[in-house]
C-alpha cells in the first residue's frame, strides 16, 4: 500500500476516534458541541508536553492525557451545560477560540511555533510508523467502539438517550440532567484527547492552528453526514469527509467549493445522515447489524 | 490624552461596524431562532459588489444601492433554500448548513474575484472635523453618521410602523404571531432583506475604512458577532448594538492604547463567558 | 389518625404579581385517591409542578412521608418514590415503548456511578418491563417506536413509566383526557388496582364522572385557593364549587 494511502487512512482512523467522542455528546446525549477540536488539541498538547518536556513515554503519558482531557471537559462543561441550547453552541465555539488562544499566546505551549520533536510511539521496542502505526490506531478505534457499544447498553447510556429525547420526562424518572450531560461530555472529551495524543505522535509536530474552529465544524459534519447517534455513523462520516477532499484534489482550485457545496447539499437533503433514520441508504440497505439507534 | 481620544473614536467606529453586522444576526435570530453564520458571507459579498459597482460607475451611491439590493437577494435565497426547509430539525442542522453556505460563498468570492486583496479607494462625502488637536476623518464621520442613520431607520420601523409591530410580535413568539394572522413567512423574508442590506452597508464601510477587501474578511466577524448577540441577549437588537459598541471600544483601547497583549479575537468570547456567568440571559435578554 | 403520605402547608407559588397557588393545604393518606379539581387556570398543574420539583414554592412546605421535599429537584422527587404523568404527554419519541419503560426501571442505578455502567440487556429486566406493559395493556406495542403511538396509548405509556417510579405516590395529570370509553373503564380498573397495591394517588381530572367515581376525597381549587374539600357527594352539592365551575348564574340554575 502506498504511503499516501496509509497517511490518509491513519488520519481517518484518528478522526473517527475523535468524532465517536463527539457522537457521545451530540448524538447520544443531545448536547451541542461546536468546540470539539479544542479537546482534540488539549490531548495533543498534553501528550506532546508530557513526552518532550517531562520525558515520559507515550504509554506512560497516555492515562494522564485521557485524564486531563476528561478533567478539562468536566471543568468547562460545568458552566457550559447549564445554559440553553443556542447559548451552549456559542459557548462551545468560544471554548474553541479561547483554548486556541491559550496555545498560541502562552509560551509554555510553544506559542506560534508550536511543539516539535514529538517522539514516535515505541511498542515492544519498535518505533512505530506507516502500517504498524496505522494498526495501532485501528486497535484504539476498536477500544473506543467497544466503549461506545457498551455505553449504549448501559443504564448511563440509556439515561443520556432519555435526556436527549425529553429532558423534563427524564428528570421525572430520576435522571439528573446535569450529571448525565456532564458524563457524556467528559466521555466525549476524553476520547477526543486520545485521538489528539495519537495525532501528536503521528505528525511529530503540532501548533495551535491545527485545532481551530473550522476543524470543529468538520467534526460535526462527519457525524451528521454519517448519521448522528448511531454506532458506526461517525466512522462512516470520518471516512467520507476524510476521502472527499482527497478525491477532489485533482480539481485543485475548485476543491473547497465542491467540498462545501456537497456538505451543504447533504445537510439540506439528508439531515439525518447516511445511516440515520430517514436516510436513503437505510431504506435501500436496511443494515440492522450496523447498529440500531439505541 | 490625545492618543486615548483617538483610540476611543476608532473604537466607537469599530463598534459601530460590529453593530451593523450584528444587527442582521440579532434580527434573524429573533424571528427564526437560527444562528445565521452565513450572514458574514453576505457582508463579504456586499463589499465585493460595492467595489465592483464603484469601479463601473465611479460613484458611491450606486455602489451602496447595488450592494444592498444584491445582498438582500442573496439573503432571501439563503433563507428560502437552506433555513426554511430545515426549521423542523434540531438547531445544529441549519447551523451546519449556514456554515457550509458561508464557506461556499467565500470560495466563490475567491474564485471569481481572486484571492488577493482588493482596494476600495473611495472618498466618502462627509466632512472631516477637527477639534482640540484631534481629527475625525471623513471615514470615521461616515461610519458614525451612516450607523446612526441605520439605527434611527430601524428604530422608526420597529416602533412606529405596523410592520415593526408584526416583526416584534414574531420575534416574541412566532406561533402566536402566526395564529393572530401575521404572515410570518413574509416577516421572515423581510427580516432577511433588511438584515442583509445592512450587512452590505457594513461591508462597504469596512472596505473603505481599511481599504482592503478579501474573500475571508467575514471569517472573524462571523464568530465574533455570535458572541455579541449572546452578550446582548439573544434576539435583542438594542442589546446587540450596545454589546457591539462596548466590544469595539474595549478591543481598540486594550490593544491600541493599553497595549495589553491579549488575543484580540478571543476577547469577545471571554467577555461573553464573563457576562453569561453573571447574567445568563445576556445584557438585555429576557428569560 | 393515619399518618399522611404527602402533606402541604400554606403552599404558595407567585409568578410576579400572579398568585398561581395561594396557601393551599393538602394531605394525602396511604391507599387514598385524592382528586384535585377546579376550573381551568385554578392552579392544579402548578401544584403538581410544585410537588414534583419543577417549581420551587414561594411560600409554604411540602412533606413527603414526614420529610421536607420543597427544595428537591425533579429527579430527587422521583428517587423518593413519587411518579407523575404530564398533561401534555412527553414520551421518549425515538425510543421504543419497551425502552421508554426501561428508562423508568433504571431509577435505582442512576444515582450510583458504578451501577450506571451495568448493562440493561438482561432477561430479568425485559421480563419486568414487559409485566408493567401488560398491566397497562401495551404489551403488543413493546417494540414499536413511541412516536408512532396514538394519544390514548401514549397516556398509558406515561402511566406505565410513572407506575414504576411511583412506589408510594402517583401524580396523574388528566390521564383520562382523550381516551375512548373502553379505555376509560380499563384505566379506572388499573388505578384502583394501583391503589390496592398500597400506592396513594393524586389525580387532576376534568372528566367529572370519572373523578367522582374514583376519588375517595376531593379538593377543589379556584384561582389558586382551596375552596372546598370533602367526599365526592359533599363536593357535588357544594355551592362554592358549582359557582366556580358554572358562574353565579349557574348556581341559581343548579339549585
Amino acid at each position: 500500500m502506498s504511503s499516501y494511502v496509509i497517511t490518509i487512512a491513519t488520519l481517518i482512523v484518528i478522526y473517527a476516534i475523535v468524532v465517536l467522542g463527539l457522537n457521545v455528546i451530540v448524538g447520544f446525549a443531545g448536547q451541542i458541541s461546536l468546540g470539539h477540536a479544542a479537546f482534540f488539541g488539549i490531548g495533543a498538547y498534553a501528550s506532546a508536553i508530557l513526552t518532550t518536556k517531562a520525558g515520559l513515554s507515550f504509554w506512560m503519558a497516555l492515562p494522564f492525557v485521557i485524564l486531563i482531557s476528561g478533567l478539562i471537559g468536566l471543568l468547562l462543561g460545568l458552566p457550559s451545560l447549564r445554559v440553553r441550547d443556542d447559548f451552549l453552541a456559542i459557548t462551545t465555539i468560544g471554548i474553541n477560540f479561547i483554548v486556541e488562544a491559550v496555545f498560541l499566546y502562552i509560551p509554555f505551549f510553544g506559542g506560534a511555533l508550536g511543539i516539535g520533536g514529538i517522539p514516535k510511539i515505541i511498542l515492544f521496542g519498535v518505533k512505530l510508523k506507516g502500517g504498524a502505526f496505522f494498526s495501532l490506531c485501528l486497535m484504539f478505534l476498536g477500544v473506543v467502539l467497544l466503549v461506545c457499544w457498551w455505553f449504549t447498553r448501559s443504564w448511563g447510556g440509556l439515561a443520556c438517550f432519555a435526556l436527549r429525547e425529553n429532558e423534563e420526562a427524564a428528570s421525572s424518572m430520576g435522571i439528573s440532567p446535569m450529571r448525565f450531560k456532564l458524563l457524556a461530555f467528559v466521555l466525549g472529551t476524553a476520547m477526543a484527547g486520545l485521538g489528539g495524543a495519537l495525532y501528536a505522535h503521528y505528525m511529530r509536530f503540532i501548533s495551535a492552528t491545527d485545532f481551530s474552529f473550522p476543524l470543529s465544524i468538520t467534526f460535526l459534519g462527519m457525524i451528521v453526514l454519517g448519521g448522528m447517534g448511531t454506532l458506526w455513523g461517525p466512522v462512516l462520516g470520518a471516512l467520507l469527509l476524510g476521502i472527499l477532499p482527497e478525491l477532489f484534489r485533482p480539481l485543485v482550485n475548485y476543491r473547497i467549493l465542491f467540498y462545501t457545496v456537497i456538505l451543504l447539499l447533504m445537510i439540506r437533503f439528508q439531515p439525518s445522515g447516511l445511516l440515520g433514520e430517514t436516510s436513503l441508504a437505510r431504506k435501500v440497505f436496511s443494515f440492522r447489524f450496523l447498529g440500531a439507534r439505541t | 490624552m490625545q492618543l486615548f481620544v483617538e483610540q476611543l473614536l476608532n473604537g466607537i467606529a469599530m463598534g459601530s461596524i460590529y453593530a451593523l453586522i450584528t444587527l442582521g444576526l440579532a434580527l434573524v435570530y429573533g424571528v427564526m431562532r437560527i444562528l445565521h453564520v452565513a450572514h458574514a458571507a453576505v457582508y463579504t459579498v456586499g463589499a465585493y459588489v460595492g467595489v465592483l459597482v464603484f469601479h463601473l460607475t465611479g460613484s458611491l451611491l450606486p455602489a451602496f444601492l447595488g450592494a444592498m439590493g444584491f445582498c438582500a437577494l442573496l439573503g432571501i435565497v439563503i433563507e428560502r433554500f437552506i433555513y426554511f426547509p430545515l426549521l423542523k430539525y434540531p438547531p445544529y442542522v441549519p447551523l451546519i448548513g449556514s456554515i457550509a453556505a458561508m464557506l461556499a460563498i467565500e470560495e466563490l468570492c475567491r474564485l471569481v474575484a481572486g484571492p488577493y486583496i482588493l482596494t476600495f479607494p473611495a472618498k466618502l462625502p462627509f466632512p472631516a472635523i477637527h477639534f482640540g488637536g484631534v481629527t475625525i476623518s471623513e471615514t470615521l464621520m461616515a461610519v458614525y453618521c451612516i450607523t446612526a442613520g441605520v439605527l434611527i431607520f430601524l428604530w422608526y420601523i420597529t416602533t412606529r410602523t405596523e410592520l415593526g409591530l408584526a416583526m416584534r410580535a414574531a420575534s416574541q413568539d412566532i406561533s402566536i404571531a402566526d395564529a393572530m394572522g401575521i404572515n410570518t413567512q413574509a416577516i421572515m423574508g423581510i427580516t432577511f432583506i433588511i438584515g442583509s442590506a445592512i450587512a452590505a452597508i457594513a461591508g462597504i464601510l469596512v472596505g473603505i475604512y481599511y481599504n482592503e477587501i478579501y474573500p475571508t474578511m467575514g471569517a472573524v466577524p462571523a464568530y465574533k458577532t455570535l458572541a455579541l448577540i449572546v452578550v446582548g441577549g439573544m434576539g435583542s437588537v438594542p442589546g446587540a448594538v450596545i454589546a457591539s459598541l462596548m466590544l469595539g471600544v474595549a478591543e481598540t483601547l486594550l490593544i491600541g492604547y493599553a497595549n495589553i497583549p491579549l488575543p484580540r479575537d478571543a476577547l469577545a468570547f471571554i467577555a461573553m463567558i464573563a457576562v453569561l456567568m453573571w447574567r445568563s440571559e445576556g445584557l438585555m435578554g429576557s428569560k | 389518625m393515619k399518618h399522611a403520605v404527602l402533606e402541604t402547608k400554606g403552599l404558595s407559588k407567585h409568578f410576579g404579581g400572579l398568585k398561581a397557588v395561594d396557601k393551599v393545604d393538602l394531605d394525602i393518606h396511604p391507599k387514598e385517591i385524592l382528586g384535585l379539581l377546579g376550573p381551568n387556570g385554578a392552579g392544579k398543574t402548578v401544584c403538581f409542578n410544585l410537588i414534583s420539583g419543577v417549581y420551587r414554592p414561594t411560600q409554604g412546605s411540602i412533606r413527603f412521608e414526614g420529610e421536607r421535599i420543597d427544595t428537591f429537584a425533579p429527579y430527587q422527587v422521583a428517587a423518593a418514590g413519587i411518579g407523575r404523568t404530564f398533561q401534555i404527554v412527553k414520551p421518549f419519541a425515538d425510543l421504543t415503548v419497551f425502552e421508554n419503560v426501561l428508562v423508568a426501571r433504571g431509577i435505582s442505578c442512576y444515582r450510583s456511578f458504578l451501577k450506571m455502567w451495568r448493562s440493561w440487556k438482561s432477561k430479568e429486566e425485559r421480563e419486568e418491563a414487559m409485566k408493567t406493559l401488560e398491566r397497562v395493556g401495551l404489551l403488543e406495542f413493546a417494540d414499536r417506536k413511541a412516536s408512532l403511538l396514538p394519544l390514548g396509548n401514549l397516556r398509558r405509556l406515561e402511566i406505565a413509566r410513572a407506575l414504576i417510579i411511583g412506589t408510594k405516590l402517583l401524580l396523574l395529570d388528566e390521564s383520562f383526557s382523550g381516551l375512548r370509553h373502553e379505555e376509560i373503564t380499563r384505566l379506572e380498573t388499573l388505578i384502583n388496582s394501583i391503589r390496592e397495591s398500597g400506592v396513594s394517588i393524586l389525580l387532576i381530572e376534568h372528566n367529572m364522572r370519572v373523578a367522582m367515581g374514583l376519588c375517595d376525597r376531593i379538593v377543589v381549587l379556584d384561582h389558586g385557593r382551596k375552596i372546598a374539600e370533602g367526599n365526592p357527594r359533599t363536593i357535588q352539592e357544594n355551592e362554592k364549587v358549582i359557582e366556580a365551575y358554572l358562574g353565579k348564574r349557574g348556581r341559581a340554575h343548579a339549585a
